[in-house]
């Protein structure tokens, strides 16, 4: 039960070069293929046929590792809720579809192939704030350091944050408030990281802005389109505790 | 110069654009009290009128106010531009993610902010010269009669159906603003959010609604009385 897909595809060669879409029609496209077995598929036909084949980023396929992302039909990540790119299948296709597909577009997140953008701009604001600085020692036993039920889960919801940018894709202002917060949201409300938590709001702030990443326009775009589903609740508190650092001191 | 810097980032520049905008929003609803005092008729609104700005706090009152509004009109342009910026390479299909679920808060209103707050400046401007600084009647006792002034202007089509698009404008960004400044200024709450959304969504009808009204019922009351 093979179906035939159209894909409209960012083709460039380069972060300076121009781009533009090209198109490229498979019949091997099966239902139970996941959007990146299909472009695999894709692929393969273009290498045989002595072609350069589309690049773009994939580890783990299983939704936890972040380095897939596309703009699937203007949609980052495609159509399902809380899904990455790799776990989106192509039975939310029909047979015949015709499918654009476009990279993470952001001056923070250049283009350095077709589908491929550099992200390492969410590293640097991870290296200016994202870590406990102080030595907290080996693992402690459990129950030793008390952590109510409430923070312990707003922490795990922000920790599941994949980094992938699929917020700032979403996002009109190519903001990346949602990745910041959940960071600045998933270390501030433990008890190892409480001691730094507005030093570290400010700095991964200031950094966020740096990397040239826009504002928020509250809009919650990328809330609904992080394959974690992370609130933005976390960026009312991020805003709160970048003012607390801003006024304190 | 700390201060300068705070406020000059991404979320300093939001806390300043949503602390004017419900600055700009009470003022709002005060301009709307003092209006509805129209329904009452010539004296009490006229009095009510000539009682404002012959105080001499009103110019410490108007400086103010215009303080307010030009930082945020010169805040919300320059965050518009920068976030213009961070995005120099436009997507070609561009979807609204609101078909997810949970859905976004993105709307028409809340895509359009730039447009309505600019034309909303251009008409504050056409409204001053329509009535602060249009003709002066002497009224009774020879204080400004401001009601026969309403009366003339709105008695005028083309002035009612200019001030209702005007109004819609101000429904429209205030639908998707009040509701975005508490979000700016950090204001989250699982159960308290979803009612501040709905409120602030109310309170967005009311003071549109309200001056909604006052040009209709200008026409109407200047209709009834030829
Ligand atoms: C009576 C006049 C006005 C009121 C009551 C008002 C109110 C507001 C409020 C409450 C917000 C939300 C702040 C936030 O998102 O945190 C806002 C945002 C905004 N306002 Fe106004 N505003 C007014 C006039 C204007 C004017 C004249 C402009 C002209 C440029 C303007 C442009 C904007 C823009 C672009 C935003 C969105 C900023 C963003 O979210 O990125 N507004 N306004
Ligand atoms: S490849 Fe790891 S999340 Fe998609």
């Amino acid at each position: 039960m093979a179906m035939t897909i159209t894909l409209n595809v960012w083709r460039q060669a380069g972060p300076s070069a121009p781009g533009r879409f090209e198109s490229y029609t498979s019949d091997k496209v099966h239902p139970d293929m996941s959007f990146l077995e299909m472009l695999d598929v894709v692929n393969d036909d273009l290498i045989r046929a002595g072609k350069d084949p589309i690049a773009f980023d994939s580890d783990c396929r299983e939704g936890i590792c972040g380095s897939c992302g596309l703009v699937i039909d203007g949609i980052p990540h495609g159509p399902d809720p809380g899904a990455t790119t790799c776990q989106v299948h192509m039975r939310r296709f029909r047979n015949g579809d015709t499918i654009t597909i476009e990279p993470w577009r952001a001056k923070a997140f250049p283009v350095i192939k077709d589908l491929v953008v550099d992200r390492t701009a969410f590293d640097r604001i991870i290296a200016a704030g994202g870590y406990v600085s102080m030595n907290v020692g080996g693992a402690p036993d459990g129950n030793s350091v008390p952590v109510p039920k409430e923070l312990a889960d707003l922490a795990m919801d922000n920790a599941q944050c994949i980094g992938c940018g699929a917020c700032v894709a979403a996002c009109k202002n190519a903001a990346a408030h949602l990745f910041t917060s959940a960071k600045i949201t998933h270390l501030g409300v433990l008890p190892q990281g409480e001691p730094e938590r507005y030093r570290r709001a400010a700095a991964m702030v200031e950094q966020m802005d740096a990397e040239g990443f826009g504002s928020c326009s509250n809009e919650g775009e990328c809330e609904a389109v992080c394959p974690k589903q992370i609130s933005i609740a976390s960026i009312a508190r991020m805003n709160r505790d970048f003012m607390r650092a801003a006024t304190s001191k | 110069m700390r201060l300068l810097q705070t406020f000059s980032t991404s979320i300093g520049t939001k806390i300043l654009i949503a602390v004017t905008g419900l600055g700009l929003t009470v003022f709002l609803l005060t301009h709307l009290a003092g209006n509805l005092l129209f329904l009452a008729g010539p004296d009490a609104f006229n009095r009510y009128a000539h009682t404002l700005t012959s105080n001499p706090l009103i110019y410490v009152a108007e400086a103010g106010l215009l303080a307010v509004f030009f930082v945020h009109i010169a805040k919300t342009l320059s965050n518009y531009l920068a976030n213009r910026a961070a995005r120099p390479v436009a997507y070609t299909t561009h979807r609204w993610a609101k078909t997810k679920n949970p859905a976004s808060r993105k709307s028409w209103a809340s895509t359009t902010m730039v447009v309505t707050g600019s034309i909303m400046a251009l008409f504050v401007v056409t409204h001053l010269q329509t009535f602060k600084f249009g003709p002066v009647y002497e009224g009774a006792d020879g204080i400004r009669d401001l009601y026969r002034l309403q009366m003339e202007i709105f008695g005028q089509p083309a002035y009612v159906v200019f001030y209702l698009m005007a109004m819609a404008l101000i429904f429209s960004h205030l639908w998707h603003g009040i509701v975005s400044a508490t979000q700016s200024l950090g204001w989250y709450h699982p159960q308290w959010t979803p009612r501040v959304i709905v409120a602030g969504r109310v309170l967005t009808a009311l003071i549109a609604g309200g001056f909604f009204m006052i040009p209709i019922y200008t026409f109407l009351l200047s209709r009834s009385a030829q």
